[in-house]
């Protein structure tokens, strides 16, 4: 399955800050948010559906996260998330932590 | 976070059902966008699962991230440790009991150990309290006269330090010196062993134990009474009117509670008393050793004891009274020794009368009195040492052995913990499994501790008690000890299950699954362990076989006398009034009486029984003279008719004291064989004299006796000599009844109960014991010792070869292929036999090597514990090793003949 070797697997710890990242531009509830992360990464990234919801658990448990019951846009019920105070701030420790790994491999990769 | 993970936990039922409706939503919208993408909505629905993943499962994981999943876990772990522990039953079970008995017996000995030796008085502040002793050199010069500025004494002697004798009792001189004006002390008070008195209350009659204390007494112990009030200065002069305070047990028991008891009248030994007060419940006195029922003022002394105790007060040279102190604030120890040592010097130095008394005089010693009086720490510190240290010894093996079990354990799963972990467990998780799995061990074995140390914490007074009355050991389950016991234990789990975790699952993980082998150095630690394991068994061993053969020399002593069917006795017809001579008619119509009860064949008395005669003191004291010749080492027991013969003492030449022997007629004396052979040689001394010049009288010596063995079993000096004394012919008080009955003798219990109460209601009778239990009981701490060490024995024993035997096991399982090989090549089952044997030779032989000089070195130690066995015992020493040895053969066989059978085909298939 050529679509897997996209799979959110290759930068650890990187699907929470995207689900951070997602979720300080809008609330979204789970579905919304792998459609998001799908369209703005042009497709390239791929979110392994189930795992999703392990990790709203985890953040939300964290308290970067909040989960209350809203309606959808079709009308359906369901939990939107919004990101806490606390959550932007870790969303800024992720980013600069992910900027630091991106310039090093920028720099490795470069560095022939 | 914590209260979140709380919250998240409570709510878990609702937040699983939000979880759940979540992702069929996720999967709802996601079918229904493939189903615009123009897919067939049962193919949408199923490729919207599939993209999904396991939705099973990431529940799971959401769940996981709440507090649930530590707890389900838990369970987890406990499930399948359960199912390991239920898999290898016999080990698990072995290591648990050796654990559950290794907690229990060290948490019972150390419970008696605090209780004896450490616990503090029931009373205020009693770190400031201090015991007065003195020591000096012995009385006995070189020449066995004894020169000693102490010429009488009622109380105890123990050896001190480089040959001293040390004492804590006074002249009543001292007390008063001492008493006035003293800096260091803020009271210092006296008392004195009244032992036991003939206590009526409401004309029942009982023995109560009874101490005489000074008027600070209480007031020094800062002791507040139950009910009513304390003795204090005023009641204890010569003349007031006569008060007692009883014990709470004994206001319980006589007055049905504590204020009842006020105001109510007693009588001691013929004298009435009012009780005034009662002490508190858990108030015993100062010595640990003896619970008093009665206190009473020393001075009415003077009205119990009569003239004895008038002679005793101003008697410079005679030693009675003990005295403790309670320091002032500020003052220590040293500093108020410092002052007392002086005055006490120049008192003592006043009453010595000749430069023989002045070269040893009496040095005063201020020892700790927080925990009482040491009586009971001397005499019972050393074994209970013993004992510490064997049990001690004996968790030390439990330990090994489950470290020794975790170990193989680890070493057997190394190829299941790779599987784990390559399929992706996590690291921690499988620590934790492991961890689970050794504490578990651990605190099961622990709990079955608690059981084992209750029970022992009941028994072991029951076995130490030494049969003699009043020996309260305050004994209780020490819950502080308990808990140290068994932390050691869930320690000793961890750290040995922690290690073999830790290197199970290391991420190289690879070598593991292809061979499931290797692990040099945990095979080089269990063998360290099972040598070590072999070493302190054999200790053990030793132990008990030296305390076995102690037993057995004691059991084979000839006592020249009877011990089966006789029931002894004690009662004191003076203490209930009767005097001279009417008293000696009194003692011999009752043995009359006694000798008619059907199925006795015959009664006597004498002044104690013959075990006990070396402490209730001679009857004869002072010299006792054949002509000019002084008889050494002679022991004197006043008996009355009819002794030898219902002890079963041969009569081998005259007659035994009988009936004739009165208190008006010719005084007569029986003397043993050896005291016949040692001074009249082949004349024959009936009808010969001896003289005793303190009595200005002579005896005629009308019959020769057998040899018998004069005090305790364990009375190494008592010589074969005894002097039999008419009974009626001494003074008498306490006397001791002997009733040769056919069968039981505590079947004639009743009759002797209602004969004595027809006789003299107000009399109680005492000390009521057959003979055979009354020899037993001398030597109880020794049986004792020798069953605990045989059992502590036993279990270290089979807690080696448990150890040993999985050891060999799991190396005969680790060298399948090469034994396999040699097979091959031709090797004889007899030599795969030999080869796994051999290891555990050396394994044995090393534990031996080990452990012999720390046997002959530690044995040592218990010296004084053992009778007529010498600590280094080569027969001992001997016999335990071939045991050892045997056992570690029989341990070793069952792997050595697993690895004989090896089907060489089998294994190298395997390899």
């Amino acid at each position: 399955m050529g679509r897997k070797a996209h799979k959110n697997d290759s930068l650890p710890g990187s699907l929470d800050m995207l689900i951070l990242r997602t979720l300080s531009r809008r609330n979204l509830h789970g579905y919304g948010i792998v459609q998001f992360i799908q369209q703005s990464s042009g497709d390239e990234l791929l979110i392994e559906e189930g795992s999703l919801y392990p990790a709203l658990q985890r953040l939300e448990l964290n308290g970067w996260i909040d989960g209350v019951w809203g309606v959808t846009s079709n009308n359906r019920r369901a939990r939107i998330y919004k990101v806490t105070a606390a959550g932007r701030k870790q969303l800024e420790v992720e980013a600069r932590k992910y900027a630091k790994l991106t310039l090093a491999i920028a720099r490795v990769m470069g560095a022939e | 976070m914590l209260i979140r993970r709380l919250r998240y936990w409570v709510e878990g039922a609702s937040r699983s059902e939000a979880l759940r409706e979540e992702m069929e939503l996720h999967l709802a919208e996601k079918a229904a966008g493939l189903e615009a993408d123009g897919m067939t909505a049962d193919c949408a629905r199923a490729e919207a699962r599939r993209r999904f993943g396991n939705v099973g499962q990431k529940q799971e994981e959401s769940r996981e991230i709440w507090i649930t999943r530590i707890l389900s876990e838990l369970g987890q772990d406990i499930r399948y440790g359960c199912r390991t522990m239920s898999a290898n039953k016999a080990f698990s079970a072995l290591a648990v009991l050796s654990l559950a008995l290794g907690i229990g017996a060290n948490t019972t000995i150390y419970s008696f150990m605090e209780s004896i030796l450490l616990r503090s008085l029931p009373v205020a502040d009693p770190e400031s309290l201090m015991v007065l002793n003195w020591h000096s050199r012995p009385p006995l010069n070189a020449n066995k006269e004894s020169v000693h500025v102490m010429h009488g004494l009622q109380g105890l002697a123990w050896p001190g330090d480089k040959g001293d004798m040390v004492l804590g009792i006074f002249p009543y001189g001292a007390f008063e010196t001492l008493r006035e004006e003293n800096p260091s002390f803020s009271t210092l008070f006296g008392y004195c062993n009244g032992h036991n008195k003939t206590l009526a209350i409401r004309g029942q009659a009982m023995s109560a134990g009874t101490e005489y204390v000074t008027g600070a007494y209480f007031r020094g112990l800062a002791v507040s009474p139950a009910a009513g009030r304390l003795i204090d200065s005023e009641d204890d002069r010569p003349g007031k009117a006569p008060v007692a305070v009883i014990s709470f047990v004994t206001s319980q028991n006589r007055f049905g509670g504590a204020p009842n008891a006020i105001g109510q009248s007693i009588v001691v030994d013929n004298v009435s008393f009012t009780v005034i007060g009662v002490t508190p419940p858990e108030f015993f006195g100062v010595d640990p050793a003896a619970a008093p029922d009665l206190y009473l003022p020393l001075h009415t002394n003077l009205l119990v004891d009569g003239a004895r105790a008038a002679a005793m007060y101003p008697d410079g040279n005679f030693y009675w009274i003990e005295m403790m102190g309670r320091l002032r604030p500020g003052v220590s120890m040293a500093q108020a020794q410092a002052a007392l040592a002086p005055r006490f010097h120049q008192w003592v130095a006043a009453t010595a009368t000749t430069d023989g008394e002045r070269a040893k005089l009496p040095a005063l010693i201020l020892n700790p009195g927080a925990a009482g009086l040491g009586s009971l720490r001397r005499r019972y510190s050393k074994p209970l040492y013993v004992l510490l240290t064997m049990v001690g010894l004996i968790l030390a093996i439990a330990c090994a052995n489950i470290a020794n079990l975790l170990l193989a354990r680890a070493a057997a799963r190394r190829r299941e913990m790779a599987v784990r972990l390559s399929l992706g467990a996590g690291r921690f998780r499988v620590v934790r499994q492991l961890i689970t799995e050794s504490v578990m061990l651990a605190s099961l074995g622990g709990a079955l501790g608690v059981l084992v140390a209750l029970w022992g914490v009941r028994s072991l007074p029951f076995l130490f008690s030494n049969g003699q009355q009043n020996v309260t050991l305050h004994a209780e389950l020490n819950w502080n000890v308990l808990g140290v016991t068994a932390l050691l234990s869930v320690i000793c789990g961890l750290l040995f299950g922690l290690a073999p975790a830790f290197q199970a699952t290391r991420p190289d993980v690879m070598p593991a699954l292809k061979n499931g082998c290797g692990g040099g150095p945990r095979r080089r630690a269990q063998h360290v362990l099972v040598v070590a394991q072999i070493a302190i068994s054999f200790l053990i061993l030793v132990a008990a076989g030296l305390f076995v053969r102690t037993l057995n020399n004691l059991h084979s002593v000839q006592l020249g006398y009877t011990r089966e069917n006789i029931l002894l006795f004690s009662l004191n017809a003076r203490q209930a009034g009767h005097r001279d001579p009417e008293i000696a008619t009194f003692y011999a119509d009752l043995r009359k009486r006694l000798e008619s009860i059907p199925g006795v064949g015959s009664a006597t008395l004498s002044q104690s029984s013959i075990i006990n005669a070396a402490r209730a003191g001679q009857a004869i004291r002072g010299e006792m003279k054949i002509g000019a010749v002084t008889i050494e080492d002679a022991r004197s027991l006043a008996a009355g008719p009819r002794f030898l013969t219902t002890m079963q003492i041969p009569i081998l030449a005259g007659r035994e004291i009988d009936e004739r022997d009165q208190p008006g007629s010719r005084p007569v004396a029986v003397i043993s064989e050896e005291l016949a052979h040692t001074y009249f040689g082949h004349e024959n001394p009936l009808g010969r004299q001896i003289t005793l010049p303190d009595e200005k009288r002579d005896l005629e010596i009308v019959g020769v006796s057998g040899n018998l063995r004069y005090g305790g079993l364990k009375n190494e000096e008592g010589s074969a000599m005894t002097v039999f004394v008419a009974v009626s012919q001494v003074s008498q008080d306490r006397v001791t009844y002997a009733l040769r009955t056919a069968g039981d003798p505590l079947r004639y219990v009743q009759s002797v109960h209602e004969i004595v109460r027809e006789a003299d209601s107000r009399i109680p009778v005492t000390n009521v014991v057959t003979q055979a239990a009354e020899i037993d009981r001398t030597i109880s701490q020794e049986v004792t010792f020798a069953k605990l060490c045989t059992g502590f024995a036993v279990l270290a024993l089979l807690m080696a070869c448990v150890g040993l035997y999985g050891t060999m096991s799991y190396s005969v399982a680790r060298q399948v292929g090469e034994i396999g090989i040699r097979m091959a090549l031709g090797a004889q089952r007899g030599a795969v036999v030999w080869m796994v044997l051999r290891r555990v030779l050396i394994l044995a032989a090393a534990g031996l090597a080990i452990s012999v000089p720390a046997a002959l070195i530690a044995s040592r130690l218990v010296k004084s514990l053992l009778f007529e066995t010498q600590p280094n015992d080569p027969g001992t020493l001997a016999l335990a090793a071939v045991v050892l040895v045997s056992a570690a053969i029989i341990a070793g066989y069952a792997p050595a003949s697993r690895a004989s059978r090896i089907d060489p085909l089998a294994a190298l298939r395997h390899e």
